[in-house]
């Protein structure tokens, strides 16, 4: 068949921004960084627009290198756990009264205190609706390495999330 | 005191893992530095143009500086060699005179 779909840079951006930005957002937890992510990586598809076959190749090409820029500009931040929180508490990353539910607001944040590879496979799976094998394609790691940082992740998510509930309920 | 099943805590992260919408003028600000990046590139182009026809016009202008000067050493060689074939025809030529002025003596 015919290659027919022919790739808009502008209507990509305009389907997809939302999408890249949130990922960066979610694995930096720092709103600035995630914007300088969207930008680069959108300023990369636009040098590679001709290899782009369809759709669907955009949407994972996009996702694919929003996580590998989100990893290395966490890399250069060498962002500790403690300076991480500090962050979320000086309010730099994700504000909680944007969001319509408290408990959501607190997820968001417990997600950045996450290691990275748990992070990346949580966001994928509950943000993006990916299976374990289309995680490990976009991340480029084994389907069986995917699962153990879901597993992992949502129970120590999980684990977090709880003992603020409890906190929460103290303080009340 | 928790989540009543693991399905309500994934409920709850597909919830609060929406999608945030992009803040308000990044696409803007996107398409002006595409269209920045678009013109440093055009200058770059134009820039290695220009110094490939500059490295190409120096390149011929050594080309032909070569060529023209192993015509001028040629030339200098073909003068010399003229030039000892004249003193050797005037060396031949003296040789000749004296000679024959030698036998013109001797016959007297």
């Amino acid at each position: 068949m015919a290659h027919d779909w022919q790739p808009d840079f502008e209507k990509l951006v305009d389907e997809h921004q939302s999408m890249v930005y949130s990922l960066g957002l979610r694995m930096t937890g720092d709103r600035g960084l995630a914007e300088e992510i969207a930008q680069d990586v959108f300023l990369e598809l636009d040098r590679h627009l001709g290899k782009i076959e369809s759709s669907s190749h955009a949407c994972f090409w996009l996702r694919r290198v929003t996580m590998s820029r989100s990893a290395d500009a966490l890399r250069r931040r060498k962002v500790r756990q403690m300076d991480l929180w500090v962050e979320i508490e000086e309010g730099h990353g994700i504000h909680a009264e944007e969001r319509i539910s408290p408990l959501g607001a607190r997820l968001e944040q417990l997600l950045a205190t996450l290691p990275e590879s748990q992070r990346a496979a949580l966001v994928l799976r509950y943000q993006e609706d990916l299976t374990p094998e289309e995680i490990a394609a976009t991340l480029e790691a084994p389907v069986a390495t995917v699962k153990s940082n879901l597993q992992r992740g949502l129970k120590l998510l999980r684990t977090k999330a709880e003992m603020h509930l409890k906190e929460y309920i103290r303080g009340v | 005191m928790g989540f009543d099943s693991e399905e309500d805590f994934e409920l709850e992260l597909h919830q609060a893992f929406e999608r945030q919408p992009a803040p308000p003028g990044l696409k803007h600000r996107l398409m002006e530095k595409r269209q920045a990046c678009r013109s440093r590139q055009s200058f770059v182009l134009w820039q290695r143009l220009a110094a490939s026809l500059v490295l190409a016009a120096m390149l011929g202008g050594a080309v032909e500086w070569r060529r023209q000067e192993e015509r001028r050493k040629g030339e200098a060689a073909r003068q010399q060699v003229l030039t000892a074939l004249r003193i050797t025809g005037h060396a031949l030529d003296r040789m000749n005179r004296q000679l024959a002025e030698h036998d013109r003596a001797n016959q007297e």
